[in-house]
């Protein structure tokens, strides 16, 4: 949608229920970007705490990591978040279901860290005033109140990261999503990250590509080519994807994505 | 903001923004028709003194500001090609002196501060159903991305350095557009992600509310 134009409008009443235990379904949902179908016939309900997503690059994790917070939209077939239509309610899916990028250069918009989380709470109905206490409150709950003044370019990536995730958490989601947020992290910060995530009460859905980053979920999904090919517990799921690697990167001929 | 933004709380952070951004717009108004090269000479004297009352973090600000100097010489150098130096020189004090002011307001003052000095300028867009945050959180947001402009620019050089073993050069303008695209989208799409432009229009009005309670319309723009 064009940043000028209006929001989607739609007719249908939000409707969700957020003490359903089986938080996201997907009906064979397709999802086809400038032409090319990502996800293809995907349907599955989420019910764990704990949700890996595992898979190549252009494997279409990153698309149904977005379809959860209703940054895309399904071309066919209909997403359900805590029992709404995510095409009706995508407005208000961000109150609920916060999302953490890749690259906290990108998804940071403010200059310091105070306004960064500020910012979430304006967007819960908070004003300015109440928004910058409560934000120096948050950070100092989370024993990160020395971040407060600082500039986000300062900050080291691990603490950049921190923030984003920090700044989405102000804004009380029922379940985080994130994709491949360790990315670009020293070992020491994505540990660091890594145990803030874990100490975390939300509904956590990742996708990484740190296998051992996931060995402590509920379940994992290994998507191949939009679809799921594998969908189990960390301890089926992750070696049979290890050793399909390993049969990949031994194979003679590099085959599709592989670099 | 080409520098970082300055947190603390001398002066300049105290005063006003809209105070702050009326005295930046009456400045530039005022030095635009100077062409006498000792008057705007004094003028980048005062606006110098300016940083320099911010003390050691105000003057490193300056540091910044250096690729700026390249696009003053390349200004100066096509003066020079049109054989007209001493014109190129009084426009280019000038864009120092009114890029070091606005940089200096830019670095002093709070983002939400900001746009909410800057909305009022575009509240006549509401007569035609458009929303007056939009554009203000547009510039903000074009403020808070220049420094990593800045940074991308330099990983670019850096890159083409590594593998000419030449300066940087025109060629990287393409490169460096492309990725400010890509870097907008990403953007856009991150502020998609926590709800859009909607919390912008609160802060503004110190109405309080209660977060948890606050249940959006399915017809709020944003």
């Amino acid at each position: 949608m064009a940043f000028w134009a209006k929001g989607r409008s739609v007719s249908a009443a939000a409707s969700f229920d957020l003490t359903v235990k089986t938080y996201a379904v997907f009906e064979a949902v397709s999802l086809a970007l400038d032409g090319k179908t990502v996800l293809d016939g995907i349907s599955l309900a989420l019910s764990e705490r704990r949700v890996g997503i595992v898979g190549l690059n252009g494997s279409g994790k990153s698309s149904l990591a977005r379809l959860l917070n209703g940054l895309r939209l399904p071309t066919n077939g209909k997403v359900r978040l805590f029992g709404a239509d995510t095409v009706s309610v995508a407005a208000q899916l961000p109150r609920h279901v916060g999302f953490v990028f890749q690259n906290p250069d990108h998804q940071a918009i403010f200059p310091t860290v105070e306004e960064e989380i500020a910012f979430g709470l304006t967007q819960i109905g908070h004003d300015r005033t109440s928004a910058r206490a409560e934000a120096v409150g948050f950070l100092r709950r989370h024993r990160c109140e020395f971040l407060a003044d600082k500039p986000i370019a300062t900050l080291s990536e691990g603490q950049k990261q921190l923030v984003c995730i920090l700044a989405v958490l102000v804004m009380q989601p029922c379940i985080l999503v994130l994709d491949e947020p360790m990315t670009s992290l020293d070992g020491l910060a994505a540990k660091r990250i890594l145990q803030k995530l874990q100490s975390l009460d939300q509904t956590l859905i990742m996708v990484s590509h740190d296998l051992s980053a996931l060995t402590g979920f509920d379940r994992i999904l290994w998507l191949e080519d939009g679809r799921i090919r594998m969908d189990g517990v960390p301890g089926d799921v992750l070696p049979a994807y290890a050793a399909d690697l390993d049969r990949r990167a031994a194979a003679e001929v590099w085959e599709g994505d592989g670099l | 903001m080409i520098g970082r933004q300055m947190t603390g709380s001398s002066w300049l952070h105290r005063l006003p923004a809209p105070v702050k951004l009326l005295l930046l717009v009456a400045g530039g108004a005022m030095i635009f028709p100077v062409t006498d090269r000792s008057l705007l000479l004094v003028c980048l004297a005062a606006v110098l003194s300016l940083y320099a009352s911010l003390r050691v973090e105000g003057l490193r600000q300056l540091l910044y500001l250096r690729p700026l100097l390249w696009l003053l010489v390349f200004f100066l150098g096509l003066h020079g090609l049109a054989g007209t130096w001493e014109t190129g020189l009084s426009a280019v004090l000038r864009l120092l002196v009114m890029v070091l002011a606005a940089n200096l307001v830019s670095v002093t003052t709070r983002m939400d501060d900001m746009i909410n000095a800057i909305r009022p300028v575009f509240a006549p867009l509401r007569w035609i159903g458009l929303s007056p945050q939009k554009p203000a959180l547009a510039i903000s947001l074009v403020i808070r991305f220049a420094p990593v402009l800045l940074f991308v620019y330099g990983s670019l050089s850096d890159a083409y350095r590594a593998r000419t073993g030449r300066a940087t050069n025109w060629r990287l303008i393409a490169p460096l557009a492309l990725q400010a695209v890509r870097m907008s989208e990403n953007v856009a799409e991150a502020l998609s992600a926590r709800g859009g432009s909607r919390g912008l229009a609160r802060c503004g009005k110190d109405t309080p509310q209660t977060g948890r309670a606050l249940r959006l319309s399915t017809n709020e723009k944003g």
